[in-house]
């Protein structure tokens, strides 16, 4: 009772007061200094300082994103010339809930540091001073802006700094407890009341984590005050938390930190992870443009599949297919082409949805997994070196013109377009076209539906050409008539795929060494005579025929099982004949501290696009000269075999696969710039000059 | 036709209490786009102002504590003001809110708010008193200031700060962006407010 007539009292006096009077006459609530971490300044070499403020008990100051209301602490530098100052690189804050209103902040002490890079040229011998005007919000039940001049004064000598007795341990462990980079990729979906964040974090022991919490960068997409309600499964963790009141934050990403507390031996631990959650599609289709346009970016990759080493053969075979059957009805035709549709969009059905499922089960996988398999890579060697035996006549299966290529793709009938298809898809997986990137890497952060979908589209642009001919029947009138000149084309057709068997055998030995390598090599040859045996005794009877048959099924059970046979993964060398040096995270992140620009190449054997750019540009005498002439340092990264590393590199640039290519510059600040994935040495020299 | 409710509110405003009609469970705070949470409150001239006698008008709400920095930013460059007249002077009206509990900064008698009025030479329709702040946290006011905008057809329209420039600073206010008198023009020539919910800044409202 007194305690509130006392209140009210000085409620009033305070109105009084402030009637003419500023709200701020007494002693600030906040002391606040400069501080440093060194006590002497390098020239060229960037130093920590902080900005510390010792706040008065029971009063707050506030984080990057204050919360429902409040300031955050600002600073306008002057500073020596030359000398360049970071943003404040903020700690984590802590919830200072009032009443329905949440902020986000500090209270008692708190250190604020800032990352301050001095020139190269500066003259040691003076001194360095660093001065900013400070002014922040501090708040109790009222708030108070306050404002103060602060600096530092350090020597500018030629030697390694000391560190400073006083400030050296806190402020160096300040920035270690930093919130760091999440290593796991993380989206969120939307409903009118509910943001759901998700994290991909496999591996996460489910009773191990004790809390989550997220503080948002920005106001707006989520209810500062509300709940949030965490769920961690083998997949990694959601968190559902109450929508913010701005209604179209939920259609871009989402930054900020996640803390993660977790229940060690030693006591609980917190990671403070920074995260940029994409936006997903939900029953309210919040996020409709960045679905759109990985369809439609997806369907592109497709179409252009049809143009890659890979396909183009199988894809020639059934256009040739098509047009021997000039004569068939257009009801023929396009029931052929529904089935060479269906056949692309089943495989790719299952080749999507055992990516996602992977991946749900927390593996690090991506885009063309399956070649990091090496019984997989083997298997189809031998489908492909068959189908080109096939074109290359020394097999037929079936019989004339309607037998065009070998295996798979010349079944005749329907069955025949739906395996093409099917064997397309399959061909086509190592090869990443342009635009298909952006889509898969979208695609694998989605819920299973929605990644499907993005599937979906990429196996319709693979079907749409060979669809589309046999739907328009008068296109076919453009093709030159049957004859001779088709033999001699489907003979030509064979030598890309030996040519694609060659390179498959080559990227097996990069995978299962010599052994391995000659294995296959072994099962090839049965192969060969299986066809041989296959074609000769076409018209062989009774026991001739039962011991031809024989010899070809063992031979072809031998090839299989040759590769089986061979002691497994042999040390698995470079894969990529790359120029630079293995990329380790530890190496890139020392190579940028040390101010050096880093080329990141990010690649695998099995992956033509890579290889291509590798031989063409960036092993071309013009780009080695720019990067020795730039001081660039080449990193390879090898995700031939799978490579937790890696994967987590990719889907920190939303890829799901290779290639990548980043190019880091001297600036540790400045982001990387990211390559196309089919590069010129114009693209690489232009990047290379705007470092 | 006066039916229980209005009798209900017509009692409510008579005895000062705040009534805010229930909406769905489900909504904590008031949605732009959607119908602005009714309300009557108590004012500081005298009778009660409830938000349904004020259809065909356009409204505006203003959240305040007369001292907190953020407000006597904009009331010592004369700024809300101004502001203020320009918006009474086209007809529209315009409730000041003060939700601070008794014995909180900002809370306030009947006399105290008139001689604030008369003191800052301000022209607010209606100072309007919500002590336990039921019709505040039914709007998810936050902040003093926070503004909000309700149309003719008692649609809320504009929630969020009064213009982009989230300081305490008096110079801040020359050459900032109002969004309080972009959403009143854009209402007054029938077109949807661009920014329709911003950030509102300034000290947390000292709710109960």
């Amino acid at each position: 009772m007194l305690g509130g007539m006392v209140r009210t009292l000085l409620a009033v006096l305070v109105l009084l007061a402030s009637t003419w009077t500023p709200a701020r006459a007494e002693a600030p609530k906040v002391e606040t200094t400069l501080v440093g971490e060194t006590v002497s300044v390098r020239p060229g070499e960037p130093f920590w300082i902080a900005l510390h403020q010792r706040i008065a008990p029971g009063w707050h100051t506030y984080w990057r994103n204050p919360g429902d209301s409040g300031e955050a602490v600002t600073l306008t530098w002057s500073l020596p010339p030359g000398f360049v100052a970071d943003d404040i690189a903020w700690p984590l804050p802590e919830r200072l809930p009032v009443g329905p209103v949440m902020s986000f902040g500090f209270t008692g002490e708190v250190i604020l540091p800032i990352r301050i890079t001095p020139p190269a040229g500066l003259e040691p011998g003076g001194r360095v001073d660093l001065r900013a005007q400070a002014s922040w919000l501090v708040c109790a039940d009222i708030c108070i802006p306050e404002e103060a001049l602060v600096a530092l004064s350090l020597p500018a000598l030629a030697g390694a700094p000391g560190a400073d007795p006083r400030w050296a341990g806190r402020i160096a462990a300040t920035r270690a407890a930093l919130p760091r980079p999440s290593p796991w990729p993380a989206s969120f979906s939307a409903t009118p009341d509910v943001v759901t964040l998700a994290m991909v974090a496999p591996g996460l022991a489910r009773d191990r984590i004790v809390e989550a919490f997220f503080f948002p960068y920005a106001w707006g997409p989520i209810d500062h005050a509300g709940a949030q309600e965490l769920e961690v499964s083998p997949a990694g963790l959601t968190l559902r938390m109450r929508r913010g009141p701005l209604p179209d934050a939920v259609t871009r990403p989402i930054e900020g930190v996640l803390v993660v507390t977790e229940r060690l031996e030693s006591g609980p631990s917190r990671q403070a992870l920074v995260l940029r959650a994409m936006p997903t599609t939900s029953r309210a289709g919040v996020a409709w443009p960045a679905f759109a346009s990985a369809l439609g970016l997806a369907l592109l990759g497709g179409l252009v599949l049809n143009l890659m080493p890979c396909v183009l053969p199988v894809l020639s075979v059934k256009v040739l297919a098509l047009m021997a059957h000039a004569d068939a009805t257009p009801a023929v035709r396009r029931r052929h082409g529904a089935a060479y549709a269906a056949g692309v969009l089943l495989a790719f059905g299952v080749v999507g949805g055992a990516l996602v499922g992977l991946r749900a089960g927390g593996e690090q996988i991506g885009w063309g997994f399956h070649l990091q398999s090496p019984t997989f890579v083997t298997l189809l060697a031998y489908v492909l070196f068959a189908m080109a035996l096939g074109l290359s006549g020394v097999v037929v299966i079936g019989s004339g013109l309607t037998a065009l290529g070998s295996g798979l793709a010349a079944q005749t009938g329907y069955r025949g377009s739906f395996l093409a298809g099917v064997l397309a898809t399959v061909v086509a997986t190592p090869c990443t076209a342009p635009f298909m990137a952006t889509a898969l890497g979208y695609a694998v952060t989605q819920p299973a539906p929605v990644a499907l979908a993005v599937f979906g589209a990429l196996g319709l642009g693979l079907a749409l050409p060979y669809v589309l001919l046999t739907l328009v029947p008068g296109w076919m009138r453009f093709v030159p008539r049957p004859g001779r000149w088709m033999q001699r084309l489907e003979q030509l057709l064979a030598f890309p795929l030996y040519a694609t068997v060659a390179w498959l055998v080559w990227v097996l030995s990069q995978q299962t060494g010599v052994v391995g390598l000659g294995a296959c090599l072994g099962g090839l040859v049965l192969i060969a005579l299986a066809a041989w045996l296959h074609e000769a005794t076409r018209h062989a009877t009774g026991i001739g025929r039962a011991v031809a048959r024989t010899i070809t099924a063992l031979s072809v059970v031998a090839a299989i099982a040759l590769p089986q046979l061979a002691p497994a993964a042999a040390p698995r060398p470079m894969a990529a004949e790359s120029e630079g040096e293995r990329f380790t995270p530890a190496r890139l992140a020392a190579l940028r501290a040390q101010g050096v620009p880093v080329f990141v190449n990010v690649t695998a054997a099995w992956c033509i696009t890579c290889l291509v750019n590798e031989r063409v540009v960036l092993r071309s005498p013009a780009v080695t000269e720019g990067f020795a002439r730039k001081g660039v340092v080449h990193l390879t990264a090898d995700w031939t075999n799978r490579d937790p590393e890696i994967s987590r590199m990719l889907a920190a640039f939303d890829r799901s696969g290779v290639p990548l290519y980043l190019l880091y510059p001297r600036s540790e600040r400045r982001a990387a710039t990211l390559l196309p994935q089919l590069l010129t040495e114009r693209i690489v020299l232009d990047s290379l000059d705007r470092l | 036709m006066i039916d229980r409710r209005h009798l209900l509110i017509g009692a409510a405003a008579f005895t000062g209490v705040a009534i805010v009609a229930p909406r769905s469970a489900a909504a904590s705070s008031a949605k732009v786009g959607a119908p602005a949470p009714p309300f009557t409150l108590a004012s500081a001239s005298g009778p009660g102002v409830t938000l349904g006698d004020l259809r065909g008008k356009l409204v505006v709400l203003e959240w305040t504590n007369h001292d907190c920095p953020y407000v006597r930013k904009h009331y010592d460059t004369q700024n809300m003001q101004a502001l203020q007249k320009e918006a009474t002077g086209q007809g529209i009206v315009w409730l000041t809110i003060i939700s601070s509990a008794p014995g909180t900064q900002g809370h306030v008698t009947a006399a105290q708010a008139n001689e604030l009025s008369k003191t800052r030479n301000a022209v607010p329709t209606a100072v309007l008193f919500d002590p336990t702040g039921v019709v505040g946290k039914a709007y998810g006011a936050t902040n003093t200031p926070h503004m909000y905008v309700i149309t003719k057809d008692g649609l809320l329209v504009y929630a969020g700060a009064i213009d982009d420039k989230p300081t305490t600073r008096k110079n801040d206010v020359q050459g900032a962006q109002n969004y309080v008198r972009a959403a009143l023009a854009a209402v007054a020539s029938g077109q949807p407010v661009k920014e329709p919910v911003t950030r509102a800044y300034g000290c947390t409202i000292k709710y109960a």
